[in-house]
């Protein structure tokens, strides 16, 4: 059984199993090897998990890259105080679809990845917190949970080792905002999805004001091989400082759309012209976002050299973010697009922070102005001075987001904007 | 129900990105129901037995709150969270899996039940976009037009199904079947143009496939 469109010059570490129904079961699972990591993890001190996670150089997959190890270490070394863990399955950042499919498909994987991160940090009680649209995903994930506790994998006595350690799906009510880690606590606690002010940072104080971490589903399911396998065999893929494999979710104008999982470090150009297939009808690649809406985009000029590793991606003027390539070809209409990607802000701005509430709002209305055909050159400047005053002035960085795609869409290509604010010209119709 | 592709059906896949066809997987295995089965949705532990937003295609906007079945979710839900308040956002899923929508009255009880003010009920209800503030159709369509099934022509199928429907964005069409709206980004980038129709995605939605899609759905409510 292979995922369509597979490719080659994948590497397949946490995607094995996507096509596969069988690896849903809980006995398919375990021929599978799930649940060796967990085992394996059991046998060492949490301390040592923590060790080989931070050895690894494992980061963050959900937009930050954060050192997942550096993360799980700033927990308190007791059992003074309930710790949870958050497995963050909110996933909803625009071009972002990667977390669905593993949660259907390897539902048990990330199971045990919750488990190893509770153990390591631990926790007493893991919470994986999946968003509202998700039902079909989320009711694989309840049962493959299920299935899990009457095995024994989960509850008071975990594989026979004496740890207690619960866990529980919950699922959200639509909110891009609890994404963000604090918001996502305090949609847990029953709140509005209002991001904290930091510090206390959530290792000290987060949801039920108990230690707390934060983890996105792709990483998690990464820690289980990590502990089978070793620091080293993960440190084979990608650099030094962006070690291992990334999902990589390509979407928008190419031939074969879809997850893809490659080396960090893989060039952007090969991914979109080979394993993509290059760009629908052999039109013309006008820009690419490399990490999801809230990255300035590139333009194809700025894709040619750009390797997609953290670095690499910041090099060339953006962001890996969450790896979600969003690929634009000649007929795209850069303004609309902008404006519906500020639009989306908008919508989702939590409306605690002004800057964020009142900008994201003028933003999109400018836009849209500049998009009827009825805006100025001085809207341009505005957008810009607008733009300037929303990044870093809020509690979280949904407003910078904003800023991003609006800022770099003006700077590298202007020509768009003055087509139709001179001319009342269209440049593209996507 | 098994399908294995295009043509029985108005959507070319099931969620797979750029599949052709070709692959050998019932619309079943794609979705998962074949494994979770007829499961009940108060879970054989209290862990799996979490509330959906937009569950039943025959909710009722009178429909009894936390009776029978539901009170036992209700009380498992609540075992899962060390204060009340935690079980507020899977106690309003409740509400709304039955009834389709949050009623201020709905949401009173919910307070209620948990002990919350009623104006801090209203407060959170009010902060999410999945709780209907009033009743919807029997079939919530909610089209994504973010980004990347924008590039890919989300507008047009938008179009289509308020077409279809002859409804405006938000409303609900005459004979009480459709509601349609726009939504954020779904998590289905790499299938465009991606459509949630009550609780089930619909992936690769072309504008030409409403008029079979929604006839589906009135036939066999799925």
């Amino acid at each position: 059984m292979a995922y369509p469109y597979v490719s080659d010059r994948e590497v397949r570490v946490i995607s094995t199993q996507f096509g596969d129904p069988e690896a849903r079961t809980l006995a398919g699972a375990k021929q599978r090897g799930r649940y060796q990591g967990l085992k394996t993890a059991l046998g060492m001190s949490p301390d040592a998990v923590v060790d080989i996670v931070k050895a690894s150089g494992l980061r963050g997959r959900g937009g930050a890259g954060f050192p997942t190890g550096l993360k799980w270490s700033f927990m308190p070394k007791d059992y003074n105080k309930p710790h949870y863990l958050c497995c963050n399955a909110d996933e909803s950042e625009p071009g972002t679809f990667k977390d669905r499919e593993i949660i259907r498909w390897d539902p048990h994987q990330l199971v045990e990845g919750c488990l190893i991160g509770a153990y390591a940090i631990r926790a007493r009680h893991a919470y994986i917190y999946c968003r509202g649209e998700f039902f079909e995903a989320t009711q694989v994930l309840a049962r493959a949970v299920e299935e899990a506790y009457a095995d024994g994998l989960i509850g008071d006595d975990v594989m026979g080792s004496g740890q207690k350690i619960d866990l529980t799906v919950h699922v959200g009510s639509g909110a891009y905002i609890c994404g963000e880690e604090t918001g996502l606590m305090n949609s847990l606690e029953g709140r509005r999805g209002e991001p904290r002010v930091k510090p206390p940072f959530p290792a000290a104080v987060g949801v039920f004001g108990m230690p707390t971490t934060v983890i996105n589903v792709e990483t998690l399911c990464a820690v289980p091989h990590i502990v089978v396998n070793g620091h080293e065999w993960y440190r084979q893929w990608g650099s030094e400082k962006s070690p291992g494999t990334k999902l990589f979710c390509v979407s928008g104008h190419v031939r074969k759309p879809g997850n893809y999982e490659l080396p960090l470090g893989f060039p952007l150009m090969d991914l979109i012209e080979d394993i993509c297939g290059g760009i629908t009808d052999g039109n013309a690649l006008k820009a690419v976002i490399p990490g999801g809406s809230s990255v300035p985009l590139l333009t194809a000029e700025g894709c040619r050299s750009c390797a997609l590793d953290y670095e690499g991606v910041s090099s060339c003027g953006s962001m890996l973010g969450c790896a979600s390539v969003i690929v634009m070809d000649e007929t795209t209409d850069i303004v609309k697009q902008v404006r519906r990607m500020a639009a989306f802000y908008a919508h989702e701005s939590c409306g605690q922070c002004t800057p964020c509430r009142e900008g994201s709002i003028w933003v999109t209305r400018i836009l849209k102005r500049i998009e009827d055909g009825r805006g100025t050159e001085d809207d341009l400047d505005t957008l810009m001075e607008l733009t300037a005053q929303m990044v870093g002035t809020t509690i979280c960085v949904l407003s910078d987001s904003v800023a991003a795609p609006v800022q770099s869409s003006i700077l590298k290509f202007r020509d768009e904007y003055l087509a139709l604010i001179r001319h009342g010209e269209r440049v593209g119709t996507a | 129900m098994s399908s294995k592709g295009p043509g029985d059906i108005p959507f070319h896949n099931p969620g797979w990105a750029g599949n052709t066809g070709e692959f050998d997987l019932t619309e079943d295995q794609v979705r998962g129901d074949d494994f979770v089965g007829s499961r009940p949705l108060a879970g054989a532990h209290p862990a799996g037995a979490a509330s959906y937003p937009y569950m039943l295609v025959e909710k009722h906007p009178e429909s009894p709150l936390f009776e029978g079945p539901y009170r036992e979710r209700f009380d498992k839900i609540l075992t899962r969270y060390p204060d009340a308040r935690a079980a507020l956002l899977p106690v309003l899923n409740l509400a709304q899996e039955v009834r389709g929508h949050v009623s201020p009255e709905a949401m009173d009880r919910v307070g209620e039940l948990l002990d919350l003010a009623p104006a801090y009920v209203r407060g959170v209800a009010t902060f999410y976009t999945m709780y209907n503030k009033r009743p919807v159709g029997r079939f919530l369509i909610q089209v994504c037009t973010n980004i990347s099934c924008n590039l890919c022509g989300a507008d047009e199928v938008m179009d289509a199904f308020l077409r279809y429907s002859s409804t405006d964005p938000g409303e609900t069409s005459e004979d009480g079947e459709f509601t349609v709206m726009e939504a954020e980004c779904l998590a289905g980038c790499g299938f465009p143009t991606c459509v949630q129709i009550n609780s089930r995605y619909y992936e690769n939605v072309k504008a030409g496939d409403i008029p079979s899609l929604c006839e589906r759905l009135r036939a066999n409510g799925k």
